[in-house]
């Protein structure tokens, strides 16, 4: 059984003042099975956020339905992290109480938040950095505590919404190093959205490719490379071939989108 | 460094130039006086000033009015700190109660509270009560919208992270929007305290026995500009002193809104 199961999911927001509706989403339907890492590729404005956002909780579909282990979604939860594209970290906590604040919210008894938060400051290679405050981050360090904070809430689903699209091409190339590890590690059902071809190859083993605005699913490629994946497989030829043919199928909708 | 805009000075070098313009001042003041272009018994000079005002704390007991005004500043904007802080944040966090409370307090908030007087007195007298009345009426309508304002800008995607972390709503006020919103709070609660320091020396004027205010009406029945002047001079340092007071709690407290 899939672990999310999207059912025929649309969106469409009302105008505002007078407009017409905006149609950002058409029904899409899409399973997830567990330990899966898709990623969902398009342009930007194509609907793929919303997507996320509709199985996060944080917007309620116009049509279909979501189901996460077989329970319709309703509203946010604890059963499905997720990391934003801006930098959401809470100012005034530091890096431990940022990662703990999910299980402060359960209640959870502080000896265990502690013993949590270790293993995940670890896990983000951010040990010294306990006590500091957000804003003494970089943009980076900042993703990967709030990458930190999601899992330590041991989600069943983890959402990305472009976590690394504010980041400079190299820390970003790190930071795809880093959240694949930590999936190889903990193995997570991820569902990462991205505009970026070579991240959405490098991380997923299935990518669902985006047409543009309003967005539906126009098609899915596995990618069949092996784990551990290190860096260089990027200039394999399976991955070249692969990217050679998403280059393709966006751009046809780049192009249509700007006709 | 090349001066230009925007660069900042030493805290020496900022020190200084404050000072600087109180002694500019205080010379034109002196000169003013000294060369008779306003008569003596209109406006004392500096000199006199400081000579009635170490008379008035030695011989005429004013560190007892100086206390009770302060008093009553401090009681009265307590009073409305302790209404307004909580009615601030739920009409901040929870737009029902925008609606209901906004309309009127904004209505409010545009009564001066020194037209009350009058009424006051006829209400409960010229005691105290009255005193603690009119700061709280010229303090709570403007503290409350301050405090709505803030609340209600809240960065949305910080309180939708909390919401994918598992939090409540109850959580969000107390974990998000309180913290979040607290050193802006903290700065609107200054700002205020210095309202209600122009509001307790009309009220001392209008209607009083005792207070820096009724000291004021006191030196003018005697035309004793020298009393009246220290009077104002006392009002200033008390208030400057409580000012710079309060913005080191502040920054004290939420240091990591200054980093």
């Amino acid at each position: 059984m899939s672990r999310l199961s999207i059912q025929g999911v649309g969106k469409t927001f009302p105008g505002v003042g007078g407009a017409a509706p905006t149609q950002a989403l058409l029904p899409v339907s899409l399973e997830v099975a567990d330990n899966d890492f898709i990623t969902i590729l398009g342009l930007s404005g194509c609907g793929k956020s919303t997507l996320l956002r509709l199985v996060a909780g944080l917007e309620e579909p116009s049509s279909g339905r979501i189901l996460l282990d077989g329970a319709p979604v309703a509203g946010p939860g604890a059963d499905r992290g997720m990391v934003f594209q801006s930098y959401t970290l809470f100012p005034w906590l530091t890096v431990r109480q940022n990662i703990c604040f999910g299980l402060r919210q359960k209640g959870m008894a502080a000896a265990e938040q502690r013993e949590i938060s270790d293993h995940f400051i670890a896990e983000i290679g951010l040990r010294g950095f306990e006590d500091h405050y957000p804003k003494q981050l970089s943009g980076g360090m900042q993703q990967r505590v709030a990458i930190a904070r999601a899992l330590a809430n041991s989600p069943k689903i983890l959402l990305l919404d472009e976590p690394f699209g504010a980041l400079d091409n190299q820390t970003r190339v790190l930071m795809q190093e880093l959240l694949l590890g930590i999936w190889e590690r903990e193995r997570k059902t991820v569902l990462f959205v991205t505009h970026d071809i070579e991240e959405a190859i490098f991380m997923a083993s299935r990518v669902v490719v985006f047409t543009r605005r309003p967005g539906r699913i126009k098609t899915e490629i596995p990618v069949p490379l092996p784990h551990p994946r290190p860096y260089t497989i990027k200039t394999a030829p399976e991955f070249t071939a692969l990217k050679a043919r998403l280059t393709e199928e966006i751009r046809e909708e780049a192009l249509a989108a700007a006709a | 460094m090349k001066p230009g805009l925007f660069v900042p000075v030493s805290r020496g070098a900022r020190i200084g130039l404050g000072i600087a313009f109180f002694l500019v001042f205080g010379a034109a003041w002196w000169t003013i006086t000294a060369i008779g272009a306003v008569p003596s018994q209109f406006l004392a000079s500096p000199a006199e000033t400081v000579a009635a005002g170490w008379q008035l704390f030695t011989k005429f007991g004013f560190s007892y009015d100086v206390g009770l005004t302060v008093w009553r500043v401090l009681g009265g904007f307590v009073i409305a700190a302790v209404i307004a802080v909580p009615l601030g944040i739920a009409m901040g966090a929870w737009k029902p109660v925008e609606a209901f409370f906004e309309p009127f307090v904004s209505f409010a908030r545009y009564l001066p509270a020194s037209a009350f007087i009058p009424l006051l007195i006829l209400w409960v007298g010229i005691g105290e009560t009255q005193k603690l009345a009119v700061i709280f009426l010229g303090c709570f309508f403007q503290l409350t919208l301050m405090i709505a304002m803030i609340v209600a800008g809240t960065r949305r995607d910080l309180v939708e992270a909390a919401y994918t972390l598992g939090c409540s709503e109850r959580g969000i006020v107390r974990d998000v929007l309180l913290p979040g919103a607290a050193p802006e709070i903290a700065e609107a609660l200054r700002q205020v305290l210095g309202i209600g320091w122009t509001y307790i020396i009309v009220a001392e004027l209008i209607g009083a026995s005792s207070g820096i205010g009724h000291m004021i009406t006191d030196s003018q029945a005697l035309m004793a500009t020298d009393q009246i002047i220290s009077g104002i001079v006392v009002i200033g340092l008390v208030g400057l002193a409580s000012d710079v007071l309060f913005k080191q709690l502040n920054r004290r407290l939420f240091a990591w809104s200054h980093l």
